[in-house]
């Protein structure tokens, strides 16, 4: 099994936030979906992938090469596309294209037309003008023409339409079909996950929770619901809980779950799951 | 590091800065005028700007995410700055030849643009450089404060140059009086001015590249 990326125990302490203990791997030809909340530690995470901030401690490899010893080396194999970040944004298309070509060894102008005509770029526009959507697209046609062979895009579907998004999700699976491909995707939109994610990463305040198959990882939890007078029955193992005028819903883990039990259970999407971990960080505060 | 200085000459730095210098450098024409002034234009107009050009373009994480070294990065950007300094110095040193060509008998109250005055405008932005560099480095985005100090010392620089050009004998000497026709002893001062800005500017690169390395791109 060839990992496209193998991170371990990444520590990183600003004033106010730490990252702790972040390891996980992605296997070559996947999609990992790494998802968490607004400030889980997703971005720093990434970041720190990328060597662009400084951790305290950890490593990362990409391809089996230590990325902080060969970074130049190892960024040549990686593409990248952040939903919110725009660099050199009134240069048209083939301005930027035509810099960025020139530091990758492996650049190929014919994928690189391919993509054009593919993502239907027109090389005269200027980046301003290129919506959400496109700009995504016009990071991936740069990423596949070096040969890209890992994909780390952080949020890349934040702030699309359903429809764009949809498409987005379908050219993502079309990418890694060749087994070639692998892609770490963080978004907080879970259901992108659900429709094209092989893995799972699940970070929450700065810790991983779960890093699994995205079946596997569904499956560890249940969503259980019932009256109030069972709730003092599981209270305990819940990961936490929400009381409404039925009763309550929580979430649980499937093995402190016990089916005997007179509790509705449900498998729970990646959304229930985010929410109550969310939540239950709220509990202690 | 050639990619990086392409991608600054082609696209962070407007060409128009490439032709500031010959602008400034006409200014040497202008007869008996503060000469200083013209390098400093670059520390004044060029540098605020490319700067704040490369802070509203992202430059920075443009760069990052290309694959090359942070030390590359840091290297490929002084040696754009470096480059347009040498333009503006040459530049400027080019004009005074007809400014002195034009003028032969004009009474000079600040320096004449001799070979000696050039190696105090080469001192003068090696200065600027090593004020510059290293605050700008601790962020690599924010300028305000690095302009302002770097500005300020490197108009300090030649104000004192002025002021002992004026107020001490020998020094005045060589720059109003005989030493003026002493050919080797002005070109002399040039050779030492020019050392004087590699060996800062170096020094400044060194000390920039070990705060980049620290600096968190955000």
């Amino acid at each position: 099994m060839m990992l496209a990326l193998d991170i371990r125990n990444l520590h990183k302490k600003y004033t106010d936030f730490q990252i702790r203990d972040v390891s996980f791997q992605l296997e070559k030809g996947y999609i990992m979906g790494f998802i968490g909340a607004n400030g889980a530690g997703k971005t720093t995470t990434i970041k720190s992938i990328l060597n662009m901030i400084r951790i305290d401690s950890g490593e990362v490899y990409v391809f089996g090469k230590n990325m902080a010893e060969h970074e130049t080396e190892v960024k040549q194999q990686i593409g990248c596309a952040f939903g919110d970040i725009d660099f050199y944004t009134r240069s048209r298309i083939k301005t930027v294209t035509d810099i960025t070509k020139k530091f990758y060894k492996n650049w190929n102008e014919e994928t690189y037309s391919d993509c054009l005509r593919r993502f239907k770029l027109d090389e005269n526009k200027k980046i301003a003008e290129l919506s959400t959507g496109m700009k995504v697209k016009y990071s991936l046609a740069l990423a596949l023409s070096h040969g890209a062979k890992l994909l780390i895009l952080d949020e890349p579907t934040s702030g699309l339409d359903p429809v764009s998004r949809d498409d987005l999700l379908d050219l993502f699976q079309e990418l890694i079909v060749d087994g070639e491909i692998s892609i770490l995707f963080s978004t907080h939109i879970t259901s992108d996950l659900e429709k094209c994610a092989d893995f799972i990463t699940f970070i929450d305040n700065g810790q991983i929770v779960a890093s699994a198959e995205k079946n596997e990882f569904m499956e560890s939890y249940r969503l259980v619901s019932g009256s109030e007078a069972h709730l003092n029955e599981v209270k305990e193992r819940l990961i936490s809980y929400k009381v409404n005028s039925f009763g309550f819903t929580g979430l649980i883990r499937t093995e402190d779950f016990d089916p005997s039990s007179k509790l509705n259970a449900s498998m729970p999407s990646l959304e229930e799951i985010m929410i109550y971990f969310a939540k239950k960080e709220g509990l202690y505060v | 590091m050639y990619n990086l200085v392409m991608k600054d000459l082609k696209l962070g730095v407007n060409p128009w800065f490439f032709a500031l210098p010959l602008l400034a450098g006409a200014l040497m024409l202008i007869p008996a005028w503060v000469y200083v002034l013209v390098p400093l234009y670059f520390c004044f107009i060029t540098v605020p700007n490319m700067l704040g050009g490369f802070k509203s373009q992202n430059d920075l994480m443009f760069s990052t995410l290309m694959p090359t070294s942070k030390r590359d990065i840091v290297k490929a950007r002084i040696f754009v700055i470096v480059l347009l300094e040498v333009l503006h110095l040459l530049a400027g040193m080019v004009f005074s030849l007809f400014t002195l060509h034009l003028y032969p008998n004009i009474d000079y109250l600040f320096f004449a643009p001799h070979a000696g005055f050039w190696g105090i405008c080469w001192v003068m932005l090696g200065i600027f450089n090593i004020i510059l560099l290293p605050i700008y480095y601790k962020t690599a985005y924010k300028y305000g404060g690095a302009v302002t100090f770097s500005t300020i010392a490197a108009a300090l620089f030649a104000i004192v140059a002025q002021g002992a050009a004026m107020g001490i004998p020998w020094v005045n000497d060589i720059f109003y009086g005989a030493g003026l026709d002493r050919v080797g002893l002005q070109f002399s001062i040039l050779a030492v001015g020019i050392l004087i800005f590699v060996g800062l500017t170096l020094i400044a690169y060194r000390i920039s590249v070990r705060r980049f390395l620290n600096v968190e791109i955000i």
